[in-house]
């Protein structure tokens, strides 16, 4: 069959002594970006380009690929750890995984994450050998008008992100939209909400946000309450899942991986979305609901498979359409570009040993990160013990100098503060960072399609509901819409006395 | 008695090492990193281009050249750090057409001034565009587009507003007489994906980051901007066959900020033309459809000069601006 011959092709180029080696370079080096906050794997690609000049451009991209997953894989370990997501698709992560750090299950919520990604890695590999062409016919039938409908469903979504109020959840989710409009107008040109500051022409840094309302703001609440912070540091229960643990993810996991590898594909937001997607299904699914926000093995299972399924489904576009599904993605593209490979659906049959050497460098780094990554759990947990006004300086100067790679602009520094101060101020009133974190980023997704699926449709609303994927998309948002609010209603009149007990 | 001594002799020292440093710094140009802006985010063709140039003149000045992205605003939040640098020539910009044409003409306040702020240093690349089409769009040359745009509304996608290829619409539509309706994207990629998909019918791109759809006939080029065919396809006619007077390019040159010394900015002139005639340079730049220049800096003040004459009436015509 052709497709193994193709697989065999592609391991056998992987595994050369070379080809590993520089899997394994990318990997570590993407554990070790991921771990410290901030540091984005954008930035590090961007510095390593040069190098891989030099190299084959197998070996580059197999490289570049590693560092990419393996930042994802390590981004998941500070979100749970310290409360620091690196990465958009980990802040999802961050919500139940810190939880069950603070339980002293800092090492079962770091096991889940690392089988759960594996699982997902190993799944979505095959699924973007077998069905890498079919699946991006699929991307193109996104025009303006489904992606607007898509991004109506997780906004939709995101209401289920709250373990408090609906009614905060709904304010954080506006806050994040109001703050997705900064910057400037696609279609116009005009600059919103600037203030009359130049480095706000792009918008608000997500990098930024997340650190602020995240990392900063924990940190924060942390130096206030030292009684607190000491049971944090001194409960670290065991390391390894128990049976009834691995009972509890098998199921989030699955489900995550389906839904990282659907979403990933979508260029534009999509591996951001599946994340969140996947919280808010297994919230849903729960016989618990309640437990969503307070330690939930699901929560972290679930969404840390969709993100790293997502990860591996983002190199579609990439190696069949040539086409980034983000920032990531289109590093890759110049470095391919430099290598003198036009990246385009000619790259699978011009280069059959690029195409799949990659595919199957992908499973084979995410076998060696979770190798590497499982025996070095136990040392991630004693860094807790690691006394807290030795550890929060370092992680507030590694925030400072990964964001600040980003673009290298000051100015986001002091939007980290004041975002660190907002997060603050938001903790102490109770209201939750994640809703506000999607509307930030599916704000404008939303509005630029929405606009240009107006443009499109020279003014005619009626393109939303006559274009099939975009009337399911809003019909299952509508049905989200009622799941969420029938049993809202219903408790709301039974719980009204012992909300205002607590 | 002794401390004396020891104190003279440190400040003999100090001294000759004060001098030496000076003379060092007349004689030989870079006795430290250069730094070169690029005023995009990392990945795009000019990040490419400016990676792959800062390699090859590190090698020749003896020193690294530090690659730094500085994007935002359309490349003038990279440009207006330069322009304001110290003017010694270990702060250079990899400006382009935007940086050093456009924003400046559409920019209703100018962060900085492209003439004077700036001493050229170096035209390196001109980049064709390229107008191209989904295959499922009834016409193969550009009379035919005409003709239909001409009977039923069209649109177009470009990176952005107020881009070059924004502008490169803009001033089809006005040579051609037609009023084909502008989408903008955030950048090439998501562009061409909504052409590819036919959610758009027609995009004006780069020529390098279309031409894998081109070569594979996902895209239908129609015709490349520049005055005459690229090397690269000699098979797509020019624009300007059917429309005489049609040109647009893309460029990428350096630049250093106004008033540094005439002799450093020779120095790194002379450096990046030796880069750009490394026989792995010009291969890389030919897989980019990139034509390399290499130009002087006196050619380069002129030709910036041209372009900010070429392209106003084009931007007052299509009625941009931006604050």
């Amino acid at each position: 069959m052709d497709l193994l011959s193709n697989l065999a092709l592609g391991f056998s180029v992987a595994s050369s002594f070379e080809n590993l080696f520089f899997c394994l370079i990318g990997v570590l080096l993407g554990t070790l970006i991921g771990v410290l906050p901030g540091i984005g794997a954008t930035a590090t690609i961007a510095m390593l380009l040069p190098i891989t000049f030099q190299l084959e451009p197998v070996s580059s991209l197999i490289m570049l690929a590693g560092i990419y997953y393996g930042a994802q894989y390590g981004g998941s370990t500070t979100a749970i750890l310290i409360n620091m997501p690196g990465e958009s698709s980990s802040a999802v992560t961050a919500i139940d995984g810190y939880q069950m750090a603070r339980k002293g299950r800092a090492g079962i919520a770091l096991a889940t994450a690392a089988i759960g990604s594996f699982f997902a890695g190993t799944v979505s590999t095959f699924l973007v050998a077998i069905f890498a062409p079919p699946l991006t016919i699929i991307a193109l039938k996104f025009g303006a008008a489904e992606y607007f409908s898509l991004m109506v469903l997780g906004l939709v979504m995101s209401i289920a992100l709250a373990h408090g109020s609906i009614l905060k959840a709904l304010a954080m989710v506006v806050l994040g939209l109001l703050l997705g409009m900064v910057g400037t107008d696609v279609y116009t040109g005009t600059p919103r909400f600037i203030m009359g500051v130049r480095e706000f022409s792009d918008g608000l840094n997500f990098v930024a946000l997340a650190v602020g309302v995240f990392g900063i703001a924990e940190i924060l609440r942390n130096l206030e309450d030292e009684h607190d912070r000491e049971m944090v540091t001194n409960q670290v229960g065991s390391l390894w899942p128990r049976r009834e643990d691995f009972r509890a993810m098998i199921g989030p996991i699955l489900r995550g991986t389906g839904i990282g590898s659907i979403l990933g594909i979508l260029p534009g937001g999509g591996a951001i979305l599946a994340a969140f997607a996947s919280y808010t299904l297994e919230k849903k699914v729960s016989k618990n609901p309640k437990e969503f926000g307070h330690g939930a093995i699901a929560g972290v299972a679930g969404p840390e498979s969709a993100n790293n399924a997502g990860a591996q489904t983002s190199f579609i576009p990439l190696l069949t359409l040539g086409i980034p599904a983000n920032p990531v993605m289109a590093l890759m593209i110049g470095a391919m570009i430099i290598q003198g490979i036009v990246p385009g659906p000619n790259v699978a049959t011009d280069q059959p040993r690029l195409f799949w050497g990659i595919i199957a460098s992908m499973w084979i780094g995410n076998l060696m990160l979770v190798v590497l990554n499982l025996p070095l759990i136990g040392l991630w947990v004693k860094l807790l013990k690691v006394p807290y006004y030795i550890l929060f300086p370092i992680i507030m100067a590694m925030c400072s100098i990964g964001v600040y790679s980003v673009s290298s602009n000051t100015f986001d520094l002091y939007a980290v503060a004041f975002f660190g101060l907002l997060g603050y101020a938001m903790t102490k009133l109770r209201f939750e960072p994640a809703p506000l974190l999607l509307g930030f980023v599916l704000g404008p997704l939303l509005e630029e399609n929405l606009r240009r699926a107006m443009i499109l449709s020279r003014g005619d609303p009626s393109t939303f509901v006559s274009r099939p994927i975009s009337l399911t998309l809003l019909l299952m948002s509508l049905g989200v819409l009622v799941l969420v609010f029938l049993p809202a209603i219903r408790k709301s009149r039974d719980e009204v006395f012992i909300e205002s007990e607590g | 008695m002794k401390l004396n001594i020891t104190r003279r002799v440190a400040m003999a020292m100090a001294l000759a090492a004060g001098l030496a440093s000076a003379g060092a710094a007349q004689a030989e140009f870079p006795d430290r990193a250069i730094t070169l802006i690029i005023p995009f985010a990392a990945g795009g063709s000019t990040d490419v281009v400016g990676r792959i140039v800062a390699e090859r003149m590190g090698e020749t000045l003896g020193q690294q050249v530090v690659v730094q992205n500085v994007g935002g605003a359309g490349g003038s939040l990279g440009a207006q750090q330069v322009a304001a640098a110290d003017a010694d020539g270990y702060t250079i910009l990899m400006g382009t057409v935007a940086t050093h044409a456009l924003n400046p003409l559409i920019l209703k306040q100018k962060p900085y001034d492209p003439v004077t702020d700036f001493a050229p240093v170096s035209l390196l690349v001109l980049v064709p565009n390229v107008l191209a089409v989904n295959p499922e769009l009834p016409v193969n040359t550009v009379q035919e587009l005409i003709d239909l745009a001409k009977k039923e509304p069209l649109s177009f996608a470009s990176s952005g507003n107020g881009t070059p290829l924004h502008l490169s619409g803009a001033l089809f539509n006005s040579m051609a007489g037609t009023d084909i309706l502008h989408i903008p994207y955030k950048g090439s990629g998501p562009a061409l994906t909504d052409v590819l998909g036919n959610q758009v019918p027609i995009i004006f791109d780069n020529l390098p980051s279309a031409s894998g759809h081109i070569k594979t006939g996902k895209l239908r080029a129609l015709g490349v901007t520049t005055a005459t065919r690229a090397a690269s396809f000699p098979d797509i006619p020019a624009i300007a066959e059917t429309l005489p007077g049609y040109e647009t390019y893309t460029w990428n040159a350096l630049f250093a900020p106004a008033g540094t010394p005439p002799e450093v900015v020779a120095k790194l002139a002379e450096a990046a033309k030796t880069a750009m005639e490394d026989p792995k340079v010009v291969e890389q730049m030919a897989g980019f459809s990139a034509t390399i220049v290499a130009s002087s800096p006196e050619e380069l003040a002129e030709h910036v000069k041209a372009e900010m004459a070429k392209w106003e009436p084009v931007v007052k015509e299509a009625n941009v601006s931006l604050d």
